[in-house]
């Protein structure tokens, strides 16, 4: 008895074919593991780069600080005057716009939080690239006691960590060392904000009528058609087309503006399909219900269909976001900016993104400034998890069975 | 009884609203003739002083030589190994998964390795191009005598990976449409897994797997940023992936990224390289759309 059940000889043909259906549904889980390690290697490896071990020549400490909530301008003309110019030839080269730039530049205002006139205080400080050398973690480790013995009088051993609470907010630097995000980070968010606001209406409202107004027919037809070949366009055409007509055609310059409309057009798609799936998940039930009560189609419409899918709208302009988020390519033609040493004060200022920002330090010569995209990719990540948290959040808090 | 009897639809604000919806819709097509309008005149414009023939054939891309050179086929090649190399990658990883992921996986826990690839799709490609660069490259180099800082192999590889959910993704949506009775007439004739997953569920759903070949390409050819921070801005008119190489979206990057006098000839190539990517990419997810209409088994 035992022992015909336990050989399965008996099903000849099958104990190959078992083998292989074993082997096949496991080799077949392997992409998975394989992208999970990716994964993990890769968030890995950019967490190691941004930490670093650096000999460094620090500053002798600033001689005067500078009460916070000043203005960088007052503090300008209150640092040149220390420097022994003249009241007219401050305000002179204050007024005029290149030359308060230069000046901008070459005086760094950071905001320390401790300094020996109390704390949260200003100061100033020249671009002066005080890196000695630089070393990765474990070699820096393993090397520590050496490196320590061989300063030389006026250097520190330090154990940077290239994110820190000034790395987001200061500005882009030419010396890798004090180059910070805060631009970056100030004009994602405008450009992010202001394209979602162009793209939203346009998204939602071309989901409603595609789903909500039109039968099938030739117009509906038509759009989709369309939609969908927009999806598939490369970012980068979107790019051109920011740059003809919106920069040049509209003439509005490299700034905030064509930039945001330039990603609308670019969201437009994606936001249509969340939508439309939003709306298609509320049953017929409920729009039969409210044309029994005799509701006109406006009235189902934006009283219980919209208010019914906005949890499921809300989720997909989140994930919307979060894609546009990482776009580099099309904002790289219409004009975010290498240099921005200035936070965004409206639609038409000068700007860059932290993407953007990201690329142009890794095409840095310089091999610290792969340090600082580091820094600035964990970034970009964490403002990414925090957009998908806050997707999952709305997909769960407001999920209803139907 | 006069109320009753007017239709929905025809209240004024009934009508606005519509035609309101229809405005914000025309905004797309809008768009499309944007994309064909901005690039159309400056590529005529190219034309008028580049003949066709050697945008076509010539094989040097050299815009800002002395010299100028336009001919587009060094970044044909580019693009075509760099796309090859991601395909290599992305095709055969990605249907696995989509197999694994429609047939195997109970569907309590599809949601949740769905979440896990939607989350890998959506790592901006800034931050794969800094891995190629940084870490596949030298990795590759210990194995590979001769390779470039810059090659489209790493560039390709990892792009491979940054396209594979996409690939699952439409494949996977192809196969869980095919009803469950043919899986469960192939069990009853004694099928393993395995067949019903291979010749069965694959076959039935094929018109959406070459969809999603087809779309997985077209994402590869117009893929930026990870081919512009890896594999280099150097045209070459090669198909050896361990030279440096330029494709049609990082010579754009590059051009737009540099000084161009507005009017050039040179700042016009750069319209041309734009349009014959947005065509190529056209034309691949028409025939897509196509793929998927003409063949889609219909099972009532």
């Amino acid at each position: 008895m035992n022992k015909v059940l336990d050989t399965p000889q008996t099903f000849n043909g099958d104990t190959l074919k078992t083998r292989i259906d074993r082997v096949f549904s496991r080799a077949i889980a392997l992409p998975l593991l394989l992208a999970l390690l990716l994964l993990a290697v890769l968030l890995g490896d950019t967490l190691y780069r941004s930490v670093s071990v650096q000999v460094v020549r620090p500053d002798e400490g600033p001689a005067k600080t500078y009460a916070f909530g000043l203005s960088t301008r007052d503090i300008l003309y209150q640092e040149l005057l220390a420097r022994d110019y003249t009241e007219d030839e401050v305000k002179l080269s204050l007024e005029d716009p290149t030359e308060r730039r230069v000046l901008m530049l070459q005086n760094r205002v950071e905001l320390m939080w401790n300094t020996h006139e109390g704390p949260f205080r200003y100061v100033v400080r020249g671009l002066r690239d005080d890196r000695v050398a630089d070393f990765s973690l474990l070699q820096g480790l393993r090397r520590w006691d050496e490196l320590k013995a061989n300063l030389k009088p006026g250097e520190q051993l330090i154990l940077n960590p290239w994110i820190d609470q000034s790395f987001l907010t200061r500005p882009p630097s030419r010396s890798p060392l004090v180059a910070g995000i805060g631009t970056a980070l100030w004009g994602t968010v405008w450009v992010l904000g202001l394209s979602l606001l162009l793209a939203i209406p346009v998204g939602v409202g071309t989901a409603i009528l595609l789903e909500e107004y039109l039968r099938e027919g030739r117009i509906s037809r038509i759009l989709e058609v369309n939609l969908r070949n927009l999806a598939g366009v490369p970012s980068i055409v979107y790019g051109l087309l920011g740059l003809t007509l919106f920069v040049r055609a509209l003439n509005l310059g490299p700034t905030i503006l064509p930039a945001a409309m330039t990603l609308a057009l670019l969201a437009i798609p994606v936001v249509v399909v969340t939508t439309r799936e939003a709306l298609r998940a509320v049953p017929d039930s409920m729009r039969q219900a409210a044309y029994a009560l005799g509701a006109t189609r406006r009235q189902v419409v934006f009283r219980i269909v919209v208010p019914s899918a906005l949890p499921g709208m809300v989720t997909g302009v989140i994930l919307s976001a979060a894609r546009l988020i990482g776009e580099a390519a099309p904002l790289l033609l219409v004009g975010a900016a290498a240099y921005v040493p200035f936070l965004p004060s409206g639609p038409l200022s000068e700007y860059t993104v932290i993407p953007v920002q990201i690329y142009l330090w890794i095409s840095q010569n310089q091999p610290e400034f792969a340090r600082v995209a580091a820094a600035g990719i964990i970034v970009l990540l964490m403002v990414l998890s925090v957009l998908y948290m806050l997707a999952l959040y709305f997909r769960n808090r407001f999920r209803r069975e139907w | 009884m006069e109320t009753l009897k007017q239709k929905p639809s025809r209240g004024a604000k009934e009508v606005l609203t519509f035609v309101v919806l229809l405005l914000l819709s025309s905004v797309t097509l809008l768009t499309t003739a944007g994309v064909i309008l901005s690039l159309a005149g400056d590529v005529v414009r190219f034309f008028e002083r580049v003949p066709l023939s050697e945008y076509l054939f010539a094989k040097e891309w050299t815009p800002l030589f002395a010299e100028p050179r336009y001919g587009i086929l060094p970044l044909i090649t580019g693009t075509f190994v760099v796309t090859f190399i991601a395909l290599l990658v992305a095709v055969p990883l990605g249907l696995a998964l989509s197999v694994y992921i429609s047939e195997y996986l109970p569907p309590h826990r599809r949601a949740r390795v769905m979440g896990v690839m939607e989350l890998f799709e959506g790592i901006p490609t800034v931050v794969f191009g800094y891995f190629a660069l940084l870490f596949i490259t030298p990795l590759l180099q210990n194995i590979i005598p001769g390779l470039n800082i810059f090659n489209p192999l790493s560039a390709g590889l990892v792009m491979g990976f940054a396209i594979m959910p996409y690939v699952s993704n439409v494949a996977s949506d192809a196969m869980q449409s095919v009803p469950q009775s043919m899986r469960e007439a192939a069990y009853a004739l004694g099928a393993r897994p395995y067949e019903v997953s291979l010749r069965v569920v694959f076959p039935a759903a094929i018109s959406g797997i070459i969809a999603a070949v087809i779309l997985a390409t077209s994402r590869a050819v117009g893929e930026t940023m990870i081919v512009a921070i890896a594999a280099g801005q150097r045209p070459a008119l090669t198909l050896d992936p361990r030279e440096t190489i330029a494709t049609m979206t990082s010579y754009i990057v590059q051009a737009a990224t540099g000084d161009q006098p507005t009017g050039s000839t040179a700042y016009y190539a750069l319209y041309a390289v734009g349009f014959t990517l947005f065509v190529l990419t056209l034309i691949l997810n028409l025939v897509a759309q196509y793929v998927v209409e003409r063949y889609r088994e219909r099972y009532e």
